[in-house]
């Protein structure tokens, strides 16, 4: 490649298209499935309207989501396309209506299901980013923007709420699903310790799996105070034989002799025992009945939940499990006999950026679920009163409006994290181009962490080595280089999954692997 | 908020407030200034350790407290017995937030307010005024042996006529858990009660809301616009329909400019039926 056509491939990076594009893919792939997912995640909203005796049950069904693009309604009623300029300039929001299609379904009991009232209704308004697909101003030539008032040179990628122009700030995190050795200290020894910050829909729970000074194993998640010995999690999981156990941590005859010190030490043989045992750290002092439901219930929902996935056995998933928390096993054991080093928390290989569509999917999940409660409540209370239950009149759009927009006027984020929303920097041009780059790390900025400062070797290409405020912030605000490419989430995991079963892949879970015809030679 | 002046003083011209001072619009006189800012004086960063916020929420007229109450949060720090406590704890506190009946049905009303104004699009102004009427229509003791459902619709189509953006019955009925009867019973009682300074509703309010349902361009609303005053002047508003009204005469703009709109369509954007439309067409032909 000569010099001309490497110049040629740097200026496309400097192109106007490919300042924002992270924004723009990441934001356009939230409206395209993200918010389908999170609503098909949801699926229903159930009531309490049948609690009573004679009473039909009543629940609403969720369907299709549609986001149509920016426009405002005036206060005489009548309702326009909006631009950006005048959204800056009359100081209102950038935001386009969403619909949804709804069915409140009642009967179940004793009279058959039957839909009461289906339609699609207007649930409330989107701040659309800039520039994005929804954005009105989409597929302009540069004289029709400046017709109506647009910088054709403005690379957008931000919202504008109540007039000002916010841009959601990339955030840095620790990779989730993936297990992490490290070593730590308790009461003055060192232990090993494998991490898994396990995320599915929204919802994140850290799995600990510890290996304390006289050589057993304890697991901690979310739900049991303490920690839990590992072979009864194990055998509580389904997997019950010592052989089989042992097997699936490791072949190493090291690993296998402090293996079978755990067994040796193990409290419960069978399966039943283990999940009894279990009952009774997560529901002490309730009834035999309900620790076991409970039991089952938090294997389900609080330990691993990234296993899950839709068209997988449950028993399968549990087995998932129990081989998962053999890997984090054996992570622990190899570390302890310097098998292997720490994992480095600062390789960028553990690391995940969310962007502006990752965190609008957070923020309009909890939105839906603040609606989904509205209509709820609205619904008995329409019941109550022995009104005739439509879906237009039990939906307040403003619920769902307000939730969005707020946590992006102020930046006061769900899950309460600060200042994820900026107001973009207009000092100059590079400004906006830089702020649009920028990412944050959420480590706080009052202690020194000092690795999580350095630059990183892995940040090769990726991240400006030079770009970052001095001061405080020093090394946790960082800026993409500007050959950066992000990759993104896959649409469709499942297809994924087959096309690398049919390449050979075998023992994916949920996917049965296609027969391998031996290679012939 | 609204209890304090709407109009200026001098010329009764429409005031704009912001965040300093509130000034008339039309001759300049500044009303009131050094307004009190009842929002937050700072705000609280990821890293600090104590929130340095001193206030809540502004006041609303639009809860039943004003939003003045408090709540009892949640934590996920207490555990077990203590846990239980607080649980305990808020559900008394928030019974104690409702004194009354009367209370409650002005909580449910207020509920239903919201949902209505949010549901036709409205500004929180009309939602604060619409709850204060709900407020003194309660204290007039007018809701014995009428709906709540009936006055809450009927308090936002009052409101939307005293502020000169009117609503047509059938446009609030489509969206009020509340009947047609309902709302005209409740309405009844208003007026005759508290005397609402209502008058004849002027077709004009209608003309952009119809026009953007028919999406009708700029010029033809204008032209619609002069044609309302010609039959105001020539006396074909009063005792007709004012929804009929401005759908005529859009209708009638539009068959000036030859612009494709049906009388069939226009007549289904007001809600009537096309013979209310053609007797304002007719009436503005004959005088032409």
């Amino acid at each position: 490649m000569d010099i001309k056509d490497r110049r040629e491939i740097s200026r496309e990076y400097f192109s106007r298209e490919r300042l924002a594009e992270h924004h723009f893919r990441s934001f356009n792939a939230f409206l395209g499935r993200g918010m389908q997912e999170v609503v098909d995640e949801k699926a229903t909203i159930e009531t309490d309207i049948g609690d009573k005796e004679g009473e039909e049950p009543v629940y609403v069904e969720l369907g299709d989501v549609r986001v149509v693009t920016p426009r405002v309604r005036e206060a005489d009623g009548s309702e326009e396309l909006l631009y950006p300029q005048e959204a800056r300039l009359r100081n209102i929001t950038y935001a386009a209506p969403v619909f949804m299609e709804m069915a409140i379904i009642k009967g179940g009991e004793e009279e058959e299901e039957r839909v009461v009232d289906q339609t699609e209704t207007k649930i409330g308004r989107m701040p659309i980013m800039v520039g994005s697909d929804k954005c009105n101003i989409a597929g302009f030539t540069d004289e029709e923007l400046i017709d109506i008032g647009e910088d054709p040179a403005d690379p957008g990628g931000y919202f504008i709420v109540n007039g000002s122009e916010r841009v959601l700030m990339t955030s840095e995190d620790l990779a989730p699903n993936k297990i992490l050795a490290e070593t730590d200290t308790k009461y003055g020894d060192t232990i090993e310790v494998a991490k898994t910050f396990s995320q599915r829909r929204g919802y994140r729970a850290l799995v600990l799996v510890e290996r304390t000074r006289d050589g057993l194993l304890e697991v901690s998640f979310p739900s049991v105070s303490g920690s839990i010995n590992f072979v009864t999690l194990i055998r509580a999981l389904g997997l019950e034989s010592d052989e089989e156990i042992v097997h699936r941590v490791s072949e190493d005859p090291e690993i296998v002799k402090f293996m079978l010190e755990n067994l040796e030490a193990a409290e419960v043989q069978t399966t039943e025992g283990a999940i009894e045992e279990l009952g009774t750290r997560v529901a002490s002092g309730q009834g035999k009945n309900y620790q076991l439901k409970r039991a089952n219930y938090v294997i389900d929902r609080y330990l691993l939940p990234h296993l899950h996935e839709d068209g997988v056995e449950e028993e399968d998933v549990r087995i998932n499990k129990a081989y998962y928390l053999c890997r984090m096993a054996e992570a622990c054991f190899e570390l302890a006999l310097e098998r292997r080093d720490a994992d480095d928390k600062d390789h960028y290989a553990n690391k995940r950026l969310k962007v502006s569509g990752d965190l609008m999917k957070d923020l309009f999940r909890t939105a839906l679920n603040k609606l989904a409660r509205d209509v709820k409540y609205q619904l008995e209370r329409a019941n109550m009163r022995n009104r005739q239950l439509s879906v237009s009149t039990v939906v307040r759009s403003d619920v769902l409006t307000e939730r969005l927009e707020h946590p992006i006027a102020t930046g006061n984020w769900v899950g309460g994290r600060s200042g994820v929303s900026q107001l973009v920097d207009r000092t100059d041009y590079m400004g906006v181009l830089s702020h649009l780059r920028r990412l944050r790390s959420p480590l706080s900025r009052s202690q020194p962490h000092f690795e999580a400062r350095d630059l990183h070797a892995t940040q090769w290409g990726r991240i400006c080595p030079s770009e970052t405020p001095e001061g405080p912030n020093c090394g946790l605000v960082k800026n993409f280089a500007q050959a950066m490419e992000l990759s993104q989430n896959v649409e469709d995991e499942q297809g994924l999954k087959q096309e690398l079963a049919a390449m050979g892949v075998s023992g994916i879970p949920g996917i049965e692997s296609i027969d391998q015809q031996p290679a012939d030679d | 908020m609204s209890t304090t002046v709407t109009a200026c003083p001098e010329c009764e011209g429409r005031l704009r407030s912001d965040d300093s001072e509130t000034v008339c619009a039309s001759c300049g006189l500044v009303v009131a200034e050094d307004n009190i800012d009842h929002g937050p004086e700072w705000r609280s960063f990821a890293d600090d350790d104590t929130n340095p916020e001193r206030t809540g929420a502004p006041l609303t007229r639009s809860r039943h407290d004003r939003g003045l109450s408090t709540e009892i949060g949640r934590s996920t720090r207490l555990k077990g017995r203590k846990r239980r406590r607080m649980a305990r704890l808020r559900r008394q506190h928030n019974r104690t937030k409702i004194g009354s009946k009367a209370e409650r049905n002005q909580v449910y009303g207020f509920t239903e307010i919201r949902r209505l104004v949010s549901a036709l699009g409205l500004s929180d102004h009309i939602r604060d005024r619409s709850c204060v009427l709900f407020e003194s229509a309660q204290d007039e003791d007018l809701l014995r042996g009428r709906s709540l459902e009936g006055f809450a619709a009927a308090t936002v189509y009052a409101t939307c006529r005293t502020a000169e953006v009117s609503r047509t019955v059938d446009e609030v009925v489509g969206e009020a858990r509340a009947s047609k009867a309902e709302l005209s019973a409740a309405y009844d009682a208003l007026n005759r009660e508290l005397g609402l300074p209502t008058g004849p509703i002027d077709p004009a309010e209608y003309l952009a809301r119809f026009a953007s349902d028919l999406d009708l361009p700029k010029e033809l609303e204008g032209r619609a616009r002069e044609l309302v005053q010609r039959a105001r002047d020539g006396g074909h508003v009063d005792g007709r329909n004012p929804a009929g009204v401005a759908a005529g005469c859009l209708y009638t703009a539009a068959t000036e400019r030859e612009y494709p709109l049906t009388q069939q369509a226009a007549a289904d954007a007001a809600d009537v039926t096309p013979v209310t439309l053609r007797a304002t067409y007719h009436a503005l032909s004959e005088d032409a």
